[in-house]
């Protein structure tokens, strides 16, 4: 180094002060099971110091061929598989589905019905919100919020084993109808768990809404504006959270939504922080809904009374030659469902959950292709994150709410 | 109500226009696969229809649709046996490729729907109209083996690149095993080298006992 030092620097030389530091960019693989990485997924991700690059999600490790089971079973036999789509919402993957075959067939449910599962689903949606803010906290430190977070949904999910006989794999829903009515005592149950929630979330709002460091972290990152998410295919939060104002149950009001008063929060800017407010305040929406639900619930029968899609009561079956012929036809050919081919969509807690179904009039599905909104909201993950820092992945990643289930099938 | 979005689209392309129906509120339109982007450039940029979201792109394959191929209003238990297919006349033109279509501004919807040939099945890829397109074009890809010409990276999604075949075409047993894939030969900062010369091309599970004589060929 003496005999250098007499020398004058020169930019070119790896050894001068002002020299630029040597960088090549590396390749890290995050995941498939990685403990950030919801699910198993796979993000190849290229960096260049701490700076993404590039990222390359790989999915399918998690796909079961939802589509080709569904092929190969009854047109009931499919509604256990959704119920595995999205795991934390399962009762609005059920309607989803099950409004698909009835639109098929051109068939209406009953009025209590539908409003069973408008309850149904909106409990489900603020489980699926909070499981997704709880996560953000949790990765980015607050654990607190983790653990308030399924307070809540644990209350809720106590309900619905009541309601449903499961907690996570319900099944609820039925051609024409749902499968239980509330038990005795149940509605009020619920009533009293509410306030609960609704404070739980209001202690989430206090510990991570203004904190300086969840803003630090969350506030610009992961900034997509509207129309360049609807080109990307985002629906739901993330697509509201760009300011963009489309809901289903606004937009085209299903089941009894029409009749329910509840707003449609917007965001502004479209980034991690703006989703994450966004679904604190969809919770609020959605607890709205379940109170009217419950005032406005009609009594009356929970399933239609049509034995070629329902099935008899069970009086019937072991009482009348008619009700036995129906269980017997029912079970083993399955439901007749006109031919013909229908998308139906419903607003899931993450976006729009589509079904495109075919049927050829027999007694299974020809084809059902399912349109999970977190697939196209994961492709866009490369858009999102580029440019920020290795550790602004995860917040991203969680404030979009990817499930595994729907997104590989 | 999206009657007069179908009528737009047979005025502006009357010769693409080949087809369209309506069934349950769900509108129609099939058109010629040249025309494909021409009429979704209309369809995405007129401010009368702006179908700005993709919601979806699906395949469909019609090999056994008629009702007496999926035995049809007998036991719904039993299933088509291959010996079956290949008895029947194919049909055609067998897939078709649809694209469901959304405005949020119009609160319209439209799917188009292109018929494809077995023997030709060729898209053009619509990935510079919608970005989305990309990841549902390789799906698609994967489950029914189109091909999107003009797709920037035409891989599989979900399966694996080592699996043969494309499983939602019907013709695609649905217990089919495909053999397991071997490690690669490539070190491994735990276990050392990879198997060598010698174990390369062996599956892990199949160099235990009592599996070393399956041919990863016939095993399924």
């Amino acid at each position: 180094m003496t005999e250098r030092s007499n020398a004058p620097a020169q930019d070119t030389d790896p050894l001068s002060l002002d020299a630029e530091m040597p960088s090549a960019l590396m390749t890290v693989n995050l995941g498939p099971s990685h403990p950030a990485m919801h699910g198993t997924v796979r993000m190849t991700v290229t960096l260049d110091g701490e700076t993404i690059v590039h990222v390359d999600p790989e999915i399918g490790f998690l796909h079961r061929g939802f589509s080709k089971s569904s092929e190969n079973s009854t047109w009931h036999q499919v509604l256990p598989y959704t119920d595995r789509l999205n795991y934390v919402s399962p009762i609005l993957n059920n309607t989803g589905y099950i409004m698909g075959v009835e639109k098929l067939i051109g068939l209406k449910p009953t009025e209590r019905a539908e409003y069973l599962r408008v309850l149904g689903g909106e409990i489900c949606r603020i489980c699926d919100h909070l499981t997704c803010i709880g996560a953000i906290g949790l990765e980015l430190g607050a654990f607190t919020v983790f653990l308030y977070a399924m307070e809540a949904r644990e209350l809720f999910w106590d309900r619905i084993a009541e309601l449903c006989g499961a907690r996570v794999t319900v099944s609820w829903t039925r051609i024409g109808g749902v499968a239980t009515d509330m038990p005795p005592g149940w509605d009020q149950k619920l009533r009293d768990i509410l306030p609960r929630v609704i404070e739980l979330t209001n202690e989430i709002d206090t510990l991570l809404t203004r904190n300086r460091i969840f803003v630090d972290r969350t506030r610009g990152i992961g900034v997509i504006s509207g129309d360049e998410a609807i080109d990307w295919g985002f629906t739901g939060p993330c697509l509201r959270a760009c300011g963009v104002n489309y809901d289903v149950r606004k937009a085209h009001p299903y089941s009894v939504y029409d009749r329910m008063d509840f707003e449609i929060p917007l965001g502004t800017r479209g980034d991690t922080y703006d989703r994450y407010v966004l679904r604190l305040e969809e919770i609020r929406q959605s607890h709205r809904i379940i109170l009217q639900c419950l005032e406005q619930m009609p009594p009356g029968p929970i399933i239609i009374d049509d034995w070629r899609y329902a099935l008899p009561p069970k009086k019937e079956v072991f009482g009348s030659i008619e009700g036995v012929m129906a269980h017997f036809k029912l079970i083993m050919e399955g439901i007749q469902v006109p031919a013909g081919e229908v998308y139906v969509y419903t607003e899931g807690a993450n976006g729009e959950l589509g079904f495109h179904i075919v049927s050829n009039g027999t007694g299974k599905p020809y084809a059902i292709q399912l349109r999970g909104p977190g697939l196209p909201i994961l492709s866009a993950m490369p858009r999102l994150i580029q440019g920020h820092a290795v550790a602004d992945l995860i917040p991203v990643f969680d404030s979009i709410n990817m499930i595994g289930g729907e997104v590989e099938q | 109500m999206s009657q007069a979005l179908v009528d737009l689209v047979r005025e502006k392309f009357p010769e693409a226009v080949t087809a369209s129906h309506s069934h349950r509120g769900d509108e129609v339109v099939t058109i010629r696969r040249e025309d494909l982007v021409a009429v979704m450039t209309f369809l995405r940029n007129d401010p009368q229809t702006d179908l700005k979201l993709l919601r979806q792109i699906v395949g469909i394959d019609l090999l056994t649709y008629k009702k007496e191929m999926t035995g049809g209003g007998a036991l719904a238990s039993i299933e088509v046996p291959e010996y079956d297919l290949q008895k029947k006349s194919p049909v055609e033109p067998r897939f078709y490729v649809a694209y469901n279509l959304y405005s949020i501004t119009r609160k319209h919807a439209l799917r188009v729907r292109v018929d494809l040939r077995s023997d030709d099945v060729k898209v053009p890829s619509i990935t510079s109209l919608y970005r989305t397109a990309d990841w549902w074009e390789r799906y698609t890809y994967d489950m029914f083996g189109f091909e999107f010409t003009g797709h920037p990276n035409l891989k599989r999604l979900l399966m694996y690149p080592e699996f043969v075949g494309h499983p939602l075409r019907k013709d695609y047993p649905v217990r089919k095993r495909q053999p397991l894939v071997p490690e690669l030969d490539f070190p491994d900062l735990i276990r050392g080298p990879g198997p060598g010369p010698g174990g390369a091309g062996v599956p892990m599970s199949q160099t235990h006992v009592g599996r070393k004589n399956v041919d990863p060929s016939t095993y399924d």
